[in-house]
């Protein structure tokens, strides 16, 4: 990101003469694709404050090999191609061995060729379609569970809960569809039946239509897949429509004090899939990274809300700067290797990748916990079930 | 039925703003002949506004209403000055193109200001809905309804009732024969977009609470505003305001009844019908421009 | 004469700059912009030389660009409840070919319904027909995927397979493809408005009553223009498809139309080089920017503020500028005084 227009001039003039030492830097870039602006922005932004903590926290401990990280964050605008654009400009032009991205699962499966191309390794911080680990790309690794894993971890609560008749709306995206795929598999394996299935665009803002269908439907429970945004405005047009059902969103990309704080009562008795709990952080695997970086986040006065996406990001930056130092050398190929090899003390809990997908091109898939919580009168409860 | 019922109260509401964005575009369009491409950005800019004065300065949500509706119009009058007033008498294109070159601008502006993270505004109204038997409203919403109104009439007021209004018309109608006849075509101009700006503001304003805002909400507006024209013919303040509902109505029950997905399709879709079948909109009181 | 050479140099320096240039991302950003160029060409046909300001160009481009993923891929879809129709993935060329050939017949419908029309109505209906594609492409999910995107788009191979084959992989053979493509629009666009039927395009950018009053057929002589200028728009997609490898319904937003109308403008509409110079412009103009670390908002506002100074003060264009200015610094040996009614000429 940072380019010397001098230097840039330079390197176009007489990039013949100088032997590109591509990695030979006094800092490692660290390529970061979110989106930071667009129907995704909240929580792309937050990844990268998160990502940033991380950064901080890594350099004022010395580094890794004896060099400073420097991240490179490109917006990839919440755009499948702008997303590519973005891998495509880390990779050629900043040279960064190692990217962590893309946020959505759309997104993440619109770069997967990209990094394939090129043979540099992709961290996958957040996206959940069961797709990008079984796709048979060896440069994936992922630290957020699928959405697979989440739906057996909902399973034993479906009885807890008596859920008899349950909806979807989703979002018409790889995260969405996937979601609902997973967990209404889960569903009908109790019993429990489906009702209607909606689906929403990402960019949508009114789902009156929807819910409308939804509540005539007559649902006891309703799953909803989508970023916090959108499930902003559906506990808010829920309400407007009086739709009794319960509202489960799943995902963990729905921020519960962001949604307390802008969607007020409409939100109460509303639960929430979460893959990290700020509220009862002694729950975690690993409490003291917990504690370190929800100190960062509050000191830098980030949105409380936010915690909850945020240490995606962090914990990304931290795997890719472990394998740096388990590889030895910030190149792409070592990077690679390295990473079957670590064990992070994460947020997400221990961090390691297990292989998944076709044989021989195995994409690494880490299991990290999952939690239920609950909204009640505006406050965040851990639901007794 | 009561499904219907209830599509149809949700989209009386939202054509109430749906026409104010429809006559503050067919307005401006009648009377100076500009295609007026920072319509949407005067809606994201209320909405913004609303932004700003209920959620950071924590100003009275009325009062904010006020000031958001005023700053649009002062907004638009400044645009109007700055730079439609040394283009009086261009063609219709180069207009645009600078209407065009100021909405990138004030686009891009509104994401430098205030990032591209969608904001909420909390709104003081009651969470739970009016019921009326098998409908239920949101007050919020109902509020926004019965603004629009007053609105809408005070619009229709303003141009049939009083001397700016009638030299409006006049311009309208000629504006060399009303240039003749002493009208200050520069300030009907300055009026004339100002007011446009504020109901386009407006608008934002009062859907700023009901959805979220966030930089680009602008372009729909944009689009839905075009359509709604078109609908009722351009320059035609009744066909604006019967447009904006027709086009609700089409969003909302081909929304509940055809597909979701395609709710922002209808608009045009009734646009290529009217095109084929209607040319000249369903109210058109002049010959199209040609 | 003089031109001639020019041009061959111009041709000759643009077919070297992979030999010296080996920074790649550089190539890319040329490339990138040179699909750019061939597309504002596109529109420069109607813009330009016929005058009808066409705010949906990018339909033509997504068209092309899904068009050409489409075929090259395959698909199946539902069209009644028994019916369903299926393609089996053709080779890239042969789909790049059918994407010309559909977006020119998207042309011809666009331009049978909206040149019923003129000025505003005109473009709101152009503006709303790009639209309705986007709509379409993002809710006809099972052909097109939706928002998750067309993805693995396949590459260009040309040749006879297992004989001699060019594959398209790369920067380097992408430069010299677009390049190609460019210079191939370049002589059609060229030769089109040369020839009678171009001739007829600017009597009536000129004067549409005076033109259709000597018996110029204005309606035919528009859907030409438009069926010629949709099919190269389309090709331009359709290279854009097989470079980055994946379209997603964003493809036709209206800032890309609008990015192509400022490329247009800024270079001079209605003149030959005027897309090229306004391409290259506005393509390298970004990087320039990224090098003295300018966010993108700020990139945009200039482009905005840009258009505006563009159209108040040089109306015509770059190109008409320079060549209003070239000759007369010549004739006055080149003193290199100001030039105050350059404008106000282009203007008039």
């Amino acid at each position: 990101m940072h380019i010397d227009p001098r230097k840039a001039a330079l390197s176009v003039l007489a990039a013949g003469l100088m032997a590109a030492p591509a990695f030979a830097q006094d800092t490692i870039k660290i390529g970061v694709t979110q989106p930071l602006t667009g129907a995704f922005a909240a929580s792309g932004n937050y990844v990268a404050q998160g990502a940033k903590i991380a950064e901080d926290e890594i350099n004022a401990k010395g580094g890794v090999l004896g060099k400073k990280i420097q991240l490179v964050i490109e917006d990839n605008k919440s755009n499948p191609t702008e997303a590519v654009a973005t891998v495509e400009k880390l990779i050629v032009r900043d040279k960064v061995p190692a990217i962590m991205g893309a946020w959505s699962s759309t997104l993440t499966l619109a770069v997967m060729p990209k990094v394939m191309e090129y043979k540099v390794p992709l961290v996958v911080e957040t996206s959940s379609s069961g797709k990008i680990t079984t796709a048979g790309n060896p440069y994936v690794f992922r630290i957020a569970p699928t959405s697979d894993m989440e739906a057996v971890a909902f399973t034993p609560l479906i009885d807890k809960l008596n859920i008899k008749k349950a909806a979807f709306l989703n979002t018409n995206n790889d995260f969405g569809i996937g979601s609902a795929k997973a967990y209404s598999e889960a569903l009908k394996k109790k019993g429990v039946e489906i009702g209607v299935m909606e689906t929403m665009d990402p960019k949508a803002t009114d789902f009156s239509a929807q819910l409308t269908s939804i509540k005539a439907s007559g649902a006891d429970t309703l799953f909803v897949t989508t970023a916090v945004e959108q499930i902003t405005l559906v506990l808010k047009q829920a309400k407007e429509l009086q739709l009794d059902a319960r509202i489960i969103t799943t995902g963990g990309s729905n921020s519960p004090d962001q949604l307390i704080a802008q969607a007020g009562s409409a939100a109460d008795g509303s639960y929430h899939v979460v893959f990290f709990p700020p509220w009862f952080p002694d729950v975690v695997k690993n409490p003291e990274a917990a504690k370190s970086y929800m100190t960062e986040w509050k000191k830098r006065g980030h949105e409380p809300g936010g915690m909850t996406e945020g240490f995606r990001g962090y914990d990304g930056i931290y795997t890719i700067a472990e394998a740096i130092k388990v590889a030895g050398k910030a190149e792409p190929a070592a990077i690679k290797d390295a990473l079957w090899k670590v064990t992070v003390h994460g947020v997400y809990g221990d961090i390691k990748f297990t292989q998944q997908g076709p044989k021989g091109k195995e994409s690494g898939q880490n299991v990290p916990s999952v939690y239920l919580v609950k909204i009640e009168d505006g406050k965040v409860v851990n639901p007794e079930l | 039925m009561d499904q219907l019922l209830q599509h149809a109260a949700n989209a009386m509401i939202i054509g109430g703003t749906y026409a104010l964005l429809g006559i503050g575009l067919t307005l401006i369009f009648g009377i100076m002949k500009v295609v007026n491409f920072t319509h949407g950005e005067l809606y994201s800019f209320g909405a913004y506004m609303m932004y700003a004065w209920v959620m950071l300065i924590g100003a009275d949500f009325m009062v904010s209403l006020v000031l958001a509706v005023v700053l649009g119009i002062a907004l638009g009058a400044l645009v109007e000055f700055v730079l439609l007033r040394r283009l009086r008498g261009a063609d219709i294109d180069t207009t645009m193109l600078v209407m065009i070159g100021a909405w990138i601008a004030m686009q891009n502006t509104e994401q430098l200001a205030w990032s591209g993270v969608a904001k909420s505004i909390v709104s003081p109204f009651p969470a739970d809905p009016l019921v009326l038997g098998p409908v239920s409203i949101s007050w919020t919403r109902l509020f926004v309804f019965v603004v629009a109104l007053v609105l809408i009439a005070a619009t229709y007021a303003l141009i049939q009732r009083t001397k700016l209004g009638k030299a409006m018309r006049a311009t309208f109608q000629d504006r060399q024969a009303a240039a003749l006849m002493g009208v200050q075509i520069n300030s009907i101009h300055t009026a004339t977009f100002a007011l446009g700006s504020g109901l386009a503001a407006a608008a934002g304003a009062l859907l700023g609470p009901v959805f979220v805002v966030y930089p680009t909400i602008g372009d729909s507006a944009s689009l839905k505003a075009f359509a709604i024209v078109i609908l009722g013919g351009l320059g035609s303040i009744p066909g604006a305001t019967i447009g904006g509902f027709i086009l609700a109505f089409a969003e909302e029950l081909g929304a509940g009844y055809v597909s979701s997905g395609y709710r922002d399709a209808m608009g045009f879709l009734l646009i290529i019908l009217i095109l084929i079948f209607k040319p000249t909109g369903l109210f058109a009181q002049k010959e199209r421009i040609g | 004469m003089t031109n001639r050479i020019l041009s061959l140099a111009w041709v000759a320096f643009l077919i070297s700059i992979p030999f010296w240039m080996e920074d790649l991302y550089y190539l890319h950003v040329l490339i990138v912009t040179g699909i750019f160029i061939i597309a504002a060409m596109s529109l420069n046909l109607l813009l330009g030389y016929t005058g009808q300001l066409s705010l949906g160009h990018v339909a033509f481009f997504g068209i092309g660009a899904y068009v050409s993923s489409l075929v090259s891929l395959g698909f199946e879809i539902h069209v009644l409840p028994n019916t369903t129709v299926s393609l089996d993935p053709k080779p890239v060329w042969f789909a790049m070919l059918v994407a010309v050939i559909f977006s020119g017949l998207c042309g011809w419908f666009i331009g049978r319904v909206s040149f019923k029309v003129r000025g505003a109505y005109f473009v709101i209906v152009t503006v709303s027909f790009a639209e309705v594609v986007r709509l379409v492409s993002l809710n006809w999910m099972e052909l097109t995927q939706g928002p998750m995107a067309l993805n693995n788009i396949p590459y260009l191979t040309l040749g006879i397979p297992e004989v001699f084959e060019v594959e398209f992989i790369g920067k380097v053979p992408c430069y010299y493809l677009v390049l190609a493509v460019a210079v191939f629009t370049y002589v059609v666009i060229r030769r089109l408005v040369q020839s009678r039927a171009g001739r007829a395009m600017i009597a009536l950018r000129e004067n549409e009553p005076l033109a259709s009053s000597v018996g110029v057929d204005v309606t035919r002589v528009l859907v030409l223009a438009t069926i010629v200028s949709a099919g190269l728009a389309g090709l331009a997609g359709a290279l854009y498809a097989h470079y980055v490898r994946i379209v997603d319904p964003d493809v036709f937003l209206f800032i890309y139309t609008v990015t192509m109308v400022i490329m247009v403008i800024t270079g001079g509409k209605g003149t030959l080089a005027g897309p090229i110079v306004g391409g290259l412009v506005f393509g390298i103009f970004p990087e320039v920017l990224r090098g003295f670390q300018v966010q993108p908002e700020i990139q945009w506002i200039t482009y905005g503020v840009l258009m505006i100074l563009i159209v108040y003060f040089l109306p015509a264009g770059i190109v008409p500028a320079i060549r209003s200015l070239l000759p007369r610094r010549l004739v006055e040996g080149g003193d290199g005084s100001v030039e105050p009614n350059a404008t106000a000429e282009a203007r008039s």
